[in-house]
């Protein structure tokens, strides 16, 4: 008896000694891990002389003379409400789309449905430079080059199979006895699907939302392809643009980067659960 | 038990007679895939046996195997090549090892750890684009901040050119994907600790074992399916890249930070050689089904435990 209890005595003496160490290293690491993502935010808030004459981190007092520039005398707004639109077609459009296919692969089973979902995983790993080319052309064909569905079409396709396999492995989380009981009731299988499945899947749904959201966001290589002129670019071909334009005003294109970053910071606070959840969903359920 | 497994399979045969909405609530998803990825991803490995350049218009037709032959016997490709895999490889381990540090510290069950977790995911969430700028506002020669901590060593007496220098820009675009790349693997890392019985751990304390110990025979050998899978993916990812890169140094100077995605980007786009492009490109394809054929047979093996 007492030997247990001096046992979980020092234990729990190592324990808190553990925990402080942990604390100490996780702050250092942290530390390090966002400092250009800290100084980018710290150098937006400086003025332009401070900026590019004082290496202080912190600014000696806030200015937003650097987000006027960029707001008001630069078109990066327009570059902001073009990936606004383009992020949310393509999240609405994806929703609507996988979580019927999620379903029909969750819940049917036979050999296309089997061949579909294993077509679903190979798909999300195949490399994105070999469709560029050909995806060029078809935009090409089809009149959409510099014009903004091009790259709705594009995303909304690129972002489906990770959706269906996200969504795929929520509903099959969902017992069957809901859909049973609706059609006991009377339901067709797509009443019980559209009326007391989709419902509690809420959560399943707004992970792909946030994801489709943040990868429509951050996409470069297709938008610099299809893109070309000012008024259609989105943020990243826009921040590029910026770069080669003011090549010396860091301040300037710092207040660009940290506009930029806001909606996926949003994100990151409000609803890391889904977004850990997203995450893991692709790797560690089968 | 045996009772519920067969009210359950009731079910799933009472569903089985509806397979047309299946079929149907396949379609729309289907459309979109086929015509804008699977077309162009067909489409890109025909053109691979093309000629096809937007410079020499007369010359176009069908090549065989021409474009193959030229990037085999092209010393460009091959240095790319190397460099590929030296790249990916790099990466994948740096982001292993710092994602498993973090993950078994954020396992540890301490306050705040949902904060410390966000901020650790700050990288990975950050567009590429604004990650390339802050990077290269980092390694300014003149007033970026790395270079003046670095000046105050006292055998330090020169900027680093982090990303102007050949040698140097390998290793900086090398430090910063994995930077990007780490949550990634922290977060796969951290679900599979997680997932590893708490009694292990205690069985093997009063044992005597110590954390190496036990790091090395209960830790190691519970997350080798979760690692597995974690660095095929990342290695997958890694191998397509081309933002991470492409936008801190566009494959420069000189070429010395080319990876395949960016030498067919760079043929393509710069050199209008479509054909020998998509050769490349279809090369890449090949070494990837490689690794995924791996992958997937890992991801059945799992699916088949549970």
């Amino acid at each position: 008896m007492s030997k247990a209890t001096a046992y979980y005595e020092k234990k729990s003496k190592r324990e808190r000694r553990a925990n402080l160490a942990t604390y100490i290293v996780l702050i250092f690491m942290v530390l390090i891990i966002n400092i250009p993502f800290l100084q980018m935010i710290m150098t937006s808030f400086k003025t332009r002389a401070e900026a590019m004459s004082s290496t202080n981190f912190f600014p000696s007092r806030l200015s937003f003379e650097n987000f006027e520039m960029v707001l008001m005398r630069t078109n990066f707004s327009t570059n902001i409400i073009n990936s606004f639109i383009v992020s949310i077609v393509v999240t609405v459009a994806c929703i609507m789309f996988s979580v019927m296919a999620g379903y029909a692969i969750s819940r049917f089973k036979g050999r296309v449905f089997n061949a579909y979902t294993t077509f679903m995983l190979v798909l999300q790993l195949f490399p994105g430079v070999l469709m560029l080319i050909p995806l060029f052309v078809i935009m090409r064909n089809l009149n959409l080059i510099d014009k903004l569905p091009s790259v709705m079409l594009a995303y909304t396709a690129t972002n489906l199979p990770f959706s269906i396999w996200l969504l795929k492995g929520f509903f099959n989380s969902i017992p069957f006895d809901i859909e049973q009981a609706g059609m006991i009731d009377g339901c067709s299988q797509f009443g019980t699907f559209w009326r007391l499945v989709l419902p509690i899947s809420m959560p399943g749904v707004s992970t792909v939302a946030i994801f489709t959201f943040i990868n429509a966001w951050c996409e470069f290589t297709v938008a610099s392809i299809l893109l070309r002129s000012d008024g259609v670019m989105t943020i990243t071909v826009g921040l590029q643009k910026f770069v080669q334009q003011y090549t010396q005003d860091w301040p300037a294109l710092m207040a660009a980067s940290t506009l930029s970053s806001l909606p996926t910071l949003i994100f990151l606070m409000i609803a890391q659960k889904y977004l850990v959840q997203g995450m893991g969903a692709g790797s560690v359920k089968g | 038990m045996s009772d519920q497994k067969r009210k359950k399979k009731k079910y799933e045969t009472s569903l089985l007679n509806n397979k047309p909405l299946g079929y149907m609530m396949l379609i729309p998803a289907s459309l979109m895939i086929l015509l804008i990825s699977c077309y162009p991803l067909i489409n890109g490995i025909l053109l691979s046996f093309q000629n096809y350049n937007l410079l020499k218009p007369k010359k176009q037709g069908f090549a065989g195997l021409a474009n193959y032959i030229k990037a085999f016997s092209d010393s460009e490709f091959w240095g790319v090549l190397g460099f590929t895999f030296f790249y990916t490889i790099c990466v994948v381990v740096m982001a292993y090892i710092v994602g498993m540090v973090l993950a078994m510290l954020l396992n540890r069950d301490i306050k705040g750890r949902g904060l410390f977790r966000a901020l650790a995911l700050v990288p990975w969430i950050i567009p590429p684009a604004v990650a390339a700028v802050n990077w290269s506002w980092l390694f300014n020669d003149q007033v970026g901040l790395l270079n003046t901590l670095l000046k105050q060593l006292p055998w330090v007496n020169k900027s680093i050119l982090f990303v102007a220098e050949p040698q140097m820009a390998r290793f900086t675009v090398i430090w910063t994907s994995a930077w990007k790349s780490f949550p990634f693997m922290m977060i796969t890392l951290l679900a599979g600790l997680q997932a590893i019985p708490g009694e292990l751990y205690e069985a093997a304390e009063i044992d005597g074992a110590s954390f190496v110990h036990r790091f090395r025979y209960i830790t190691i050998p519970q997350l080798s399916s979760v690692s597995t899978v974690c660095t095929t993916l990342m290695f997958i990812w890694t191998f397509n890249n081309l933002e991470n890169i492409y936008l801190l140094t566009r494959g420069g100077p000189n070429q010395s930070t080319f990876v395949l995605s960016i030498l067919t980007y760079y043929t393509a786009f710069m050199r209008s050689d479509i054909g020998y492009a998509s050769a490349i490109s279809t090369i890449l394809l090949v070494v990837l089904v490689i690794v995924m054929m791996f992958y997937v047979r890992v991801v059945d093996k799992q699916a088949q435990e549970v």
